[in-house]
């Protein structure tokens, strides 16, 4: 269903025995990728205000290669009768494959997703899935009012204004990581690999309707956070990838042919001068001048060549999408798919 | 008139793309379907709808596509209540404002006639041409092109722009279509089933039309009024834009046949202008600036276009590939026309 084989764990088969009677209200989905803490620490903190709450849920918990060795405990729990199952997919390709895995899986029609870290109190869960029971397509925890160092709000801050300009979007979290959603929709995003991160903005150009909600920031994520400039180099190579997939991706000729015109505008004008200057008399043969306007039309006529490949690609694929998603239609009930 | 289809019947992709087909072929199927996208209309849906109501009147059957392309004000709501009391009117609210191409290809793929006519949504044209365009097709078109008589818009703005365009796309893609702003089109069935829009592509059906599905296309002028209610929702900002797309219909026309020429006209061209290079640096050394770091202009200036004819020459190759693989798998579709003779 989402391109990459699930395996069936040995917990879900143990837990296979309560799945198929009455479907659970919520399924909690906990990607297992990077510093996860105890799960079975996690599974009791954020279970306990769903219990209370009185609602039927299921907790699965989504784990690459590398993170089979950490659900031993979990699996325990899943023996001891409590709602949990454990998906091992087949190999590592992102935390957003992780996500549609799991969804492919889940028995409930909203969904939640929850970083293997804790982020917000547990009892935020709460006010997110009413939101999405409510009408709302995904919901997103907003870690506030947040109690972390000047800093990392300083970053946030930062990442936010730039993804704000880049995807005309007023969001003030997408890196929390805590969403409801309605199972489908995050079924049908055509999100992949690392851009998880992303999937609001995805979302929303998708036509969803995407609401925030303040969730007050958990004790155990207040830490300063300074990281090494890889990785700010590459939240710019995120955003830059945004951009563009947000804006051109079924017209590569407007960003390549823009760019490759302003190198042809450029290098025009500089051929243009020596021209002038070579018809008044003067030799261009020791002018490394020509040599930067020969380059920038080079430059130029790469970019557009570029995009027109890009135009090809787009084309030749454009029997197989639809370039519209509908919101429903008259007397016929809404398309399924 | 158009052959049986072949071979893509087989593609498990063409099955997705075309699902809505099955949508389509649910109920009766009405002769005429009439596509309208509307963008913020919300006065103008009403006499839209009685003006369509009027000219059809004689017509067997038919059905109004409303498709709404994300307003932001009453304009679906008035279109569901009318809908409503009409079973021949259906609305298509689309999740956002996508633009109108897009708009047009989900009124294509909900449109269960075998004749579609496509219409703004503001009035401008006149529903009572319909019955021309459909008339015109069924002397033996697949697209039926208005073009707009007496056109009532501003002058600066808007028609001398347009006119400019229209001569252009017409000198660029061989399909000189007199307006190809002009929204009221008249399109046969099996055309469309052919034809996938997306981006800014509507501007330029017919060229499109023609190159790869082998459209028969003509053209009938039609009425024109001035806008009553709401704002014009294009500038004079689209130039560029135009330009651009202009070139990807080129690209896409030129390229079906003979992707590596494409680039290889690049490549020749960029060759040619490093030998003449090449020739300059070999006169110049011989004769005046034989000496120093400086007489390495002309060589290097040679290898960068050398640099490039090797670059596009690297890039037709890749959109040979991509066409091989890809287009057998459409051909299947291509139109047999007329077929004489045979048992």
């Amino acid at each position: 269903m989402s391109g990459v084989g699930v395996e069936v764990s040995r917990a879900a088969v143990a837990a296979s025995a309560e799945r198929g009677d009455s479907p659970v209200s919520v399924s909690v989905i906990v990607p297992v990728i990077e510093r996860p803490e105890s799960l079975t620490d996690l599974y009791r903190e954020f279970s306990a205000p769903l219990r209370a709450a009185g609602r039927s849920f299921e907790f699965l918990f989504a784990c690459e290669p590398w993170a089979y060795p950490l659900t031993g405990p979990v699996i325990d729990l899943a023996r001891a009768g409590e709602p949990v199952r454990v998906l091992e997919v087949a190999l590592s390709a992102g935390e957003t494959t992780l996500l549609k895995a799991a969804a492919a899986h889940a028995r409930a029609e909203v969904v939640v997703t929850l970083p293997a870290y804790r982020r917000v109190e547990a009892e935020a869960l709460l006010t997110l899935i009413e939101r999405v029971e409510q009408g709302a397509d995904i919901v997103l925890a907003r870690r506030w009012p947040r109690r972390d160092s000047w800093i990392n709000r300083l970053q946030s801050r930062l990442l936010h204004a730039l993804i704000g300009r880049v995807a005309g979007a007023e969001l003030h979290d997408i890196a929390c990581g805590v969403r409801a959603m309605r199972r489908r929709v995050l079924l049908d995003l055509p999100v992949y690999g690392d851009l998880a991160r992303f999937l609001p903005l995805f979302a929303m150009r998708e036509g969803y309707e995407v609401l925030e909600v303040n969730a007050p920031q958990h004790g155990a994520d207040v830490q300063t956070r300074i990281y090494g400039p890889g990785i700010y180099l590459r939240r710019l190579l995120d955003v830059l990838g945004l951009f563009f997939l947000l804006r051109f991706t079924d017209k590569p000729l407007r960003f390549f042919g823009l760019i490759g015109s302003g190198f042809l505008l450029g290098g025009a004008a500089v051929l243009l001068t020596l021209f002038i200057q070579r018809v008044g008399g003067q030799g261009i043969a020791d002018r490394p001048f020509l040599l930067l306007g020969v380059l920038l039309v080079v430059l130029g006529v790469q970019a557009i060549a570029l995009g027109l490949i890009g135009e090809i690609v787009v084309y030749l694929h454009a029997p197989s999408r639809r370039p519209y998603r509908l919101a429903r239609t008259s007397r016929n009930p809404p398309p399924e798919r | 008139m158009f052959a049986a289809v072949t071979g893509q019947d087989r593609d498990p992709r063409f099955h997705a793309a075309t699902a809505s087909r099955a949508e389509r072929d649910a109920g009766a199927r009405p002769a005429l379907s009439v596509v309208v996208p509307v963008y913020n209309e919300e006065e103008n849906v009403r006499p839209l709808v009685s003006a369509v109501r009027d000219a059809l009147a004689h017509t067997e059957s038919w059905e109004l596509l409303l498709v709404d392309d994300g307003s932001t004000d009453a304009t679906v709501a008035v279109a569901e209540e009318l809908a409503e009391r009409d079973r021949r009117i259906r609305v298509l609210k689309l999740a956002r404002n996508y633009g109108q191409t897009a708009a047009m290809q989900a009124g294509f793929d909900h449109a269960r006639g075998a004749v579609v006519v496509t219409m703004d949504g503001d009035l401008q044209n006149d529903p009572a041409d319909i019955p021309r365009l459909v008339a015109r097709l069924e002397e033996g078109f697949d697209l039926v092109a208005g073009y707009r008589e007496r056109r009532q818009d501003k002058v600066i703005t808007r028609k001398i722009p347009s006119w400019v365009a229209n001569r252009l796309i017409g000198r660029v893609t061989g399909i000189p279509i007199r307006d190809n702003g002009c929204s009221l089109k008249a399109y046969r069935r099996e055309l469309l089933d052919r034809l996938h829009l997306y981006a800014d592509l509507h501007r330029f059906i017919p060229a499109v039309a023609a190159a790869t599905a082998g459209a028969r296309i003509t053209e009938i002028p039609v009425r024109h009024h001035p806008r009553l209610h709401g704002r014009s929702k294009y500038g004079l900002s689209r130039t560029v834009k135009v330009m651009l797309d202009l070139m990807t219909v080129k690209t896409i026309q030129e390229v079906r046949e003979r992707p590596l020429q494409l680039f290889g006209v690049g490549a020749l061209g960029a060759c040619l202008c490093g030998i003449a290079f090449a020739i300059a640096a070999v006169i110049a050394y011989a004769s005046f600036v034989a000496r120093k770091a400086q007489s390495l202009v002309f060589p290097g200036v040679s290898l960068l276009w050398f640099g490039l004819a090797f670059y596009l020459l690297m890039l037709g190759l890749i959109a040979e590939a991509a066409l091989r693989e890809e287009l057998p798998r459409r051909r299947g579709t291509m139109p047999v026309v007329r077929e004489v003779g045979g048992p």
